[in-house]
């Protein structure tokens, strides 16, 4: 049994008793066999005494019942954790920040309120899910598409309050910032409604965002200022059409050429989620891979030697494919735009036409459609990258912890990136696997993520050396101005620390509101580096 | 011994209980929900390192190279621990599932869906 810090048995119980009556005995956790249900299945500290294990679970039905949860928290000192559906797996998973705190799992918080075909938004609870709130609106034939992350097991509100994203249009494929609408529980009980939500009969919860005074929506992500019970979300009108096609530059240099071309449609909001590739990169899980290794085996290579193993692949060495989303008239007409500008400014550019559907697509259809993602359907095919697959058949691990680092959005970037990981992969006394093809994630679409993911265990001695890697990245990377913007709890404190701007005045800012709105420090301590004042101490 | 005699028939018997409680029809709906997106038999060709199979049962088609069916809803051997195990305590990259999620009523309609098959 673990108890919170600083809380004695008694104390515990009272609370559990209180919670019990709040939400019924059956949604109380507090046995060993249930709390483990909380534990993190990617922890990177499994089995370890640093492992962020919960001290008791309560899940809640009603807003209200997250109101005397709050209360009785408060009473009892006892630390909360909320999660939606838990499924935040490589940033924590359904485990707390802080070992011992009481996870308040929101999953029975499953309603979705209103879906409003044409005023494109929903207003959903916590515990919904991508695959809940698609179901419903294919169920009614509902003309809207969702923007889904990978997986699409998570909830709208807990991916956007983590700052996740999806793949479609820039406007939707940024879920917080296509959020419209929250309603909060507070450290202390009371409930707020943002934005329009705060006028009494208004009928524009969903349909403006700021209302008047200053937006604190923001607090409210990867922070510890309250329970987030409702949240709007504005939709994408579902496209008549989607139209995928492929460009293709030869030489390695064009990259730079090639970001700035795809950059003005994404910036014109013409193209969904950029996907980069390297042909001639790839090429070196083949026949190539000799080639590779003699590029790679004296450390990082200078670009003419990169130029020239492009040469020698007889392979591009970047492609790109773009998504469009419209009428048949206009997604053709693009791409159409797309191609003349690129074979303007990349010689021997190269141009194959993708898949054309016209949406939605049938339901008999989905099961076999790929890219489920860039068409709003939520799926889980992407586990196949990290589940026992033919390229891993005898050792796959029990999860990954992902360190991705926000870059600018230019070619010298993400080649300055790739050296500092490759070289920091080798510090830490891992093969160097950053190459100079790897290519950029585009999921925000005004900066580039790079960065890396390492394998996670319930093995802990193979954690150390997990641990050891991301650590090393981490502090090299922040070297150069290049930080995470999400990661594993277990690196938050470490994380935030990169944030030092002025001696670390928005953190300091950040504690003073803690104090100010959580007095008892019930909320989530220390996530994302905010600790109540009480346990400052705690920072790393 | 008379009451021994009780307590066999009552083990006995309760043994049967989840058997003839749990419902095949509302396992395979929970299956299809909660499972069937990595452990389902449908997927696209073009899924990168699946072989156009879905994690689950791609994962388990390389584990058991033929000796076994990948896809769980064609398997015959598999027991209620096996299931209750993996299913609470999760395996590799498949998470641990909370009973807020899946309860226990209806793991044992899981277990009831998936072992409806099994041989005696």
């Amino acid at each position: 049994m673990v108890l919170p810090p600083n809380v004695s048995e008694a104390d515990f119980n009272a609370a559990l008793g209180e919670f019990r009556s709040a939400v019924g005995a059956s949604w109380v956790f507090s046995s060993d066999e249930d709390v483990a249900l909380y534990r993190d299945s990617y922890s990177i500290n499994w089995g370890e005494p640093e492992e962020r294990v919960a001290s008791a679970a309560v899940a809640p039905a009603r807003v209200e019942e997250v109101q005397q949860i709050v209360r009785t928290a408060n009473r009892y000192r006892i630390p909360l954790y909320p999660i939606s559906t838990g499924r935040n797996l490589t940033y924590g998973g359904s485990a707390p920040t802080m070992r011992g705190s009481v996870v308040v799992d929101l999953k029975r918080m499953n309603r979705i309120l209103e879906v409003d075909e044409k005023r494109a938004f929903a207003l959903v609870e916590p515990g919904v899910s991508y695959f809940d709130l698609y179901h419903y609106i294919r169920e009614r034939d509902l003309k809207l598409m969702l923007d889904v992350p990978d997986p699409g097991w998570g909830s709208p509100m807990g991916n956007s309050l983590d700052h996740g994203a999806g793949y479609t249009l820039a406007a939707f494929r940024d879920h917080f910032g296509a959020h419209c609408g929250m309603e909060v529980v507070t450290p202390e009980g009371d409930v707020i409604r943002t934005g329009m939500g705060a006028v009494p009969n208004a009928e524009s919860w969903q349909d403006f965002r700021y209302g008047a005074g200053p937006n604190v929506d923001g607090l409210f992500a990867q922070s510890n200022f309250g329970i987030v019970t409702k949240m709007g979300f504005w939709l994408m009108p579902m496209p008549e059409a989607f139209l995928s096609g492929t460009i293709t530059a030869p030489r390695f240099r064009d990259l730079d050429a090639l970001v700035q071309e795809v950059s003005y449609l994404e910036d014109l909001g013409l193209t969904g989620m950029p996907q980069y590739g390297s042909p001639a990169g790839q090429s070196a899980f083949g026949p190539g891979a000799g080639a590779m290794a003699s590029l790679m085996q004296n450390g990082w290579p200078s670009a003419e030697a990169v130029e020239n193993f492009v040469t020698a692949q007889k392979r591009p060495a970047w492609s790109v494919q773009l998504y469009f989303y419209g009428p048949e008239e206009t997604v053709r007409a693009t791409w159409q735009a797309a191609r003349r500008r690129v074979g303007k400014a990349i010689a021997g550019a190269a141009f194959q036409d993708g898949e054309f559907l016209t949406l939605p697509i049938p339901k008999e259809k989905e099961p076999t459609q790929p890219d489920k993602p860039r068409l709003g359907i939520p799926s889980l095919e992407v586990f196949n990258m990290v589940a026992r697959n033919p390229q891993n058949a005898n050792d796959p691990s029990d999860g990954h912890a992902d360190l991705f680092i926000t870059i600018p959005r230019k070619a010298s970037a993400l080649w300055e990136s790739s050296r500092v990981l490759f070289e920091a992969q080798r510090e830490a006394g891992m093969p160097g696997r950053q190459s100079p093809f790897a290519t950029p994630f585009t999921y925000y679409s005004r900066c580039f993520w790079t960065g890396t993911t390492v394998p996670t265990w319930r093995d802990p001695v193979k954690n150390a050396r997990s641990r050891a890697l991301f650590q090393i990245v981490m502090d090299r990377c922040a070297e150069h101005g290049w930080v995470s913007y999400r990661t594993n709890p277990a690196f938050q404190d470490l994380l935030i620390g990169k944030y030092s701007f002025n001696n670390n005045s928005l953190l300091r800012f950040q504690e003073k509101l803690k104090d100010s709105i959580d007095p008892n420090g019930i909320m989530s301590p220390g996530r994302y580096g905010i600790w109540p004042a009480s346990m400052r101490k705690n920072r790393a | 011994m008379r009451q021994m005699l009780f307590l066999l028939v009552v083990v006995g018997f309760s043994n049967c209980v989840p058997a003839q409680t749990a419902s095949v029809t509302n396992g395979k709906a929970v299956f299809d929900k909660w499972c069937a997106p990595c452990h389902g038999a449908v997927a696209p060709k073009n899924v990168m390192f699946g072989n156009g199979a879905l994690a689950g049962t791609s994962a388990l088609a390389v584990k058991y190279k033929g000796r076994l069916p990948a896809v769980l809803e064609q398997r015959t051997d598999l027991t209620s621990a096996q299931i209750k195990t993996v299913v609470r305590g999760g395996l590799y990259g498949m998470p641990i599932t909370r009973k807020t999620e899946v309860s226990d009523a209806e793991l044992e309609d899981v277990v009831a869906y998936l072992t409806r098959n099994r041989k005696k």
